[in-house]
């Protein structure tokens, strides 16, 4: 090694990438485009979980996938993707939700008979139906937002206790004591609009 | 692997039935028809494109690893050395050119053509009006020695009263 090489060996080595660039990127549009035939369908009920309306979930999940399209070069370092989607895309809805504070809520009964199925039921049972989910929804935004967060995630069967942890950054002692409260403040709730009536 | 904490059977608070289902059919929502091929569709779109008017050569695209061969490398580093040394050397040379000149000269003006000359004219400035003396101080003192000099001598010629009027004034006589 001569003098010249010696000096630049220390600050201008670059590590020699055997995989060429074409190469790998198509790769990683391949890599990709497997994540969205995989996880559009459950980035899309996490999103609607939130923002209850089927054209900002879509939106939302759009969102997702063209932020893990800007940092795709990061995809080989992400060690559970299916949690890593549902926190990018649970922060997006967040956001998202956070902003459309003061819009009307677009979860009103209507709505929820129009979007959620009726296998069989009369158009009085969807009636009925969609307003005790209404009602059950209304319940749930009374709820303080740690304690929210929590019981909206756990509804979902694919997620456990450690993933919704990693999902929302805490640990699972947390998650077990805020679904706990969580749990507790939706059925006095429930129980005080039913005595009401 | 953990359970999911919200299984019916987990001790976890107590939701009532009928929410618990309305939390799991929401959760559970099948997604639109087609939501794939539309996601697809926007990430084709949302994709970065090539530039088409400024572009690298095809030997220099910065994907080509064309930085990984060691001649090369020198060469860029060289070249930015020079440039940065250039840079500061010219901006030195100009800063040295400049110092000497501390003096000011102002240009002439050259006349313009058709226009008014000031002929050498010099603008004095007005002064302040001094006190105004009512007896000057010639007729007292100075005067009577030095016409005295000069007129001794026609004095002898004539008259010996008339040593009192000096020479500078015979044609007062008159």
């Amino acid at each position: 090694m001569s003098a010249g090489q010696a000096v630049f060996s220390g600050w201008m080595d670059i590590a020699e990438n055997p995989v060429h660039p074409q190469a790998r990127t198509h790769a990683e549009e391949e890599v990709l485009s497997a994540l969205v035939s995989q996880y559009a369908g459950t980035l899309y009920r996490v999103a609607f979980s939130v923002l209850r309306n089927p054209a900002d979930a879509e939106d939302a999940v759009q969102e997702a996938f063209i932020r893990v399209l800007r940092h795709r070069d990061t995809l080989g370092e992400v060690r559970d993707q299916r949690v890593w989607l549902i926190r990018i895309v649970w922060n997006i809805v967040l956001d998202r939700k956070r902003r459309a504070k003061t819009r009307p809520e677009t979860d009103d009964v209507s709505e929820l008979a129009r979007v959620l199925p009726a296998g069989g039921l009369t158009a009085e049972q969807i009636a009925s139906a969609a307003q005790h989910h209404a009602h059950v929804l209304s319940c749930v935004d009374q709820l303080p937002a740690k304690e929210r967060e929590v019981l909206m995630l756990s509804a979902f069967e694919e997620l456990t206790s450690v993933e919704i942890a990693e999902v929302l950054g805490i640990t699972e002692s947390s998650v077990r004591s805020r679904l706990f409260r969580a749990r507790n403040l939706m059925a006095d709730l429930l129980n005080h609009s039913r005595s009401l009536r | 692997m953990n359970p999911n904490p919200f299984a019916p059977d987990s001790a976890c608070g107590a939701l009532p039935g009928s929410a618990e289902e309305t939390l799991r059919l929401i959760a559970g929502l099948p997604a639109p028809q087609g939501l794939e091929d539309r996601i697809h569709a926007g990430l084709r779109a949302a994709e970065p494109h090539r530039a088409r008017i400024l572009a690298w050569p095809a030997g220099l695209r910065p994907g080509r690893n064309w930085v990984h061969g060691a001649a090369l490398r020198s060469a860029a580093a060289a070249a930015i050395v020079c440039v940065v040394a250039g840079g500061g050397w010219s901006i030195y040379a100009r800063v040295q050119q400049h110092r000497p000149s501390t003096a000011v000269a102002l240009p002439a003006h050259p006349a313009a053509s058709g226009g008014f000359s000031n002929a050498g004219a010099m603008r004095v400035p007005q002064t302040l009006n001094g006190p105004m003396l009512i007896h000057p101080l010639t007729a007292v003192q100075t005067p009577a020695k030095a016409p005295a000099r000069t007129a001794r001598k026609p004095l002898h010629r004539e008259q010996p009263n008339a040593a009192g009027k000096t020479a500078a004034q015979p044609s007062a006589d008159k």
